[in-house]
């Protein structure tokens, strides 16, 4: 069973990318999405995502991400909208609290930002081998050991998610309520149990780091991969779509 | 104590349990035994209400795992996983076996008392820090906190696993003593040995389905339902069976050297 983050192994016109293809279109649509105020073209690059998890034959875990951001979302709407003031106010509440049509429209787009963010970079990280956007990192030019850090500490967040459930099923199994459907109950029991998380983490962390002292880690040069990655014709259409993305929206910016 | 009706389980469309029926009494000590990947964890999991089943009924002390809570059926059952890093959450030992005390015992005094027991029967020390014990004592340890409560079902997976011979059998004569006081105890293992020497019934699974099921002379004899299994008889039956004859009923080393002796006198 894969987890969140896991590499999702597959030969689609997108797994077979270059990773730096990938990286770049990635964060493209994250900026895109920061840059333009306009909620239709961020509600696009949310459908773009939505495209290219079906290009990659894992729709059904990005709908599943898109699930539970949207349950996410809605909190982070709801706390939101009754704190901005300004604007023609659309509904009265009793107590002062109103909802004002600014408040709507700066929330809106304060959550479809958080969806159209996620969604691009879980895609990249299910289509990419870890080694792969480490290689990638290097080739762009950073340290090995700093893409290294950066796609390790990537790799143990599924790792440490799974962990934490197998401990709190450990827990579970002992009497601990985490079968509560109380969220705050269940939030004041997770609290100590950061202390085995900890511990165990950084034993992994320990045993990762000796491996990779005993395979060479410090030995290893720019060229030491065995992997060329190659720009094809895949790789110009991702960068050109991200061209034409990022138009728009400076078009919708300047003009809009 | 454990009653598992026609169980099955899978995942993502693989199935991993099949069908699987038992039902474990009180006092009764089972082996249950199987190559890696045959479902021995799962079925646990499934015993102790963590998974629930896709199709089927577990009953634990007469409760359906379905119907209640995990942490309700932990009040009759103790899990031992095979990792104890996973249970230990307190950072000392008397508090960690506190921690399951306090959830099951309500009286403070009585809680004393089984905790100052459990130490005792454990031989460890209530300051240490659980994470500055080594592999087998934190072993222990979270086997010492399992049985504190005093659960009438105990569901052990490998609780062997990493340890050393004294290490073992000072866990195994703990789980036996707390078998021969009435606990039901379902134990898993890849260690043919200690399963031959401390359970009386055997249940055997191969990939998911439930292969054998019986008294562990019968079963630890049976070459052909052990080789489907993937599994090797321990050494004392395999000497036996391939000796044949007069020693091919021997089961223990004991039972071996009084074989031997008698043929020895017979031909003298």
């Amino acid at each position: 069973m894969s987890g969140l983050l896991d590499y999702v192994p597959g030969n689609t016109f997108l797994h077979r990318l270059h990773p730096l293809s990938k990286l770049i279109f990635s964060f493209g649509l994250c900026l895109a999405c920061f840059l333009t105020q306009n909620h239709w073209l961020v509600l696009g690059v949310i459908v773009c995502s939505l495209l290219q998890a079906a290009l990659a034959g894992m729709l059904k875990p990005a709908l599943a991400v898109l699930r539970a951001l949207s349950k996410l979302s809605l909190l982070l709407f709801l706390a939101q909208v009754f704190f901005v003031r300004q604007g023609q106010i659309v509904l009265s509440l009793p107590l002062d609290i109103y909802i004002t049509d600014q408040g709507l429209s700066f929330s809106c787009l304060f959550v479809l930002r958080l969806i159209a963010v996620t969604l691009p970079l879980f895609i990249m990280l299910s289509i990419t081998r870890m080694s792969d956007l480490t290689n990638a990192l290097t080739r762009l030019g950073l340290p090995y050991k700093y893409a290294f850090a950066l796609t390790t500490a990537m790799r143990f967040i599924p790792l440490f998610g799974k962990e934490m459930s197998e401990i709190m099923e450990a827990q579970t199994a002992r009497g601990v309520e985490f079968d509560s459907k109380n969220f705050c109950k269940k939030l004041k029991l997770i609290l100590p149990l950061c202390l085995p998380l900890l511990l165990s983490s950084v034993r992994r962390i320990e045993n990762s780091a000796i491996a990779a002292e005993l395979r060479g880690f410090n030995v290893r040069k720019k060229d030491s991969g065995y992997k060329r990655y190659v720009l094809g014709r895949g790789d110009a259409a991702v960068l050109g779509a991200l061209v034409l993305i990022l138009a728009a929206v400076g078009l919708e910016h300047f003009y809009g | 104590m454990l009653r598992l009706a026609e169980v099955s389980f899978g995942l993502e469309g693989e199935r991993i349990i099949s069908k699987i029926s038992f039902t474990l009494g009180q006092g009764e000590f089972a082996a249950l035994l199987g190559e890696n990947g045959a479902g021995k964890s799962t079925l646990c999991r499934l015993s102790m209400g963590l998974l629930k089943p896709a199709a089927g009924r577990v009953l634990v002390c007469g409760q359906d795992t379905a119907a209640v809570k995990t942490s309700a059926i932990a009040r009759q059952a103790g899990f031992l996983f095979q990792n104890p890093d996973r249970q230990i959450c307190r950072p000392s030992v008397a508090g960690e076996i506190m921690l399951g005390l306090e959830l099951t015992v309500p009286d403070p005094a009585e809680r004393e008392r089984r905790c100052r027991e459990t130490l005792a029967l454990f031989s460890l020390d209530p300051e240490a820090h659980p994470f500055n014990l080594s592999r087998g004592e934190r072993q222990l340890l979270a086997l010492a906190s399992v049985l504190a409560p005093g659960p009438r079902l105990l569901i052990l997976d490998e609780p062997t696993t990493g340890l050393d011979y004294r290490e073992c059998m000072t866990v195994m004569e703990i789980i036996a003593r707390r078998n021969r006081e009435g606990a039901t105890v379902l134990m898993v293992s890849h260690d043919m040995e200690v399963a031959s020497d401390f359970a009386r019934r055997v249940l055997v699974l191969n990939r998911g389905e439930l292969a054998g099921d019986g008294p562990v002379r019968e079963i630890m004899r049976d070459q052909a339902l052990l080789q489907r299994a993937s599994l090797l008889p321990p050494q004392i039956p395999a000497l036996a069976l391939s000796l044949g004859g007069q020693f091919a009923a021997a089961f223990t080393i004991e039972e071996m050297a009084a074989l031997a002796a008698n043929s020895r006198r017979g031909r003298l």
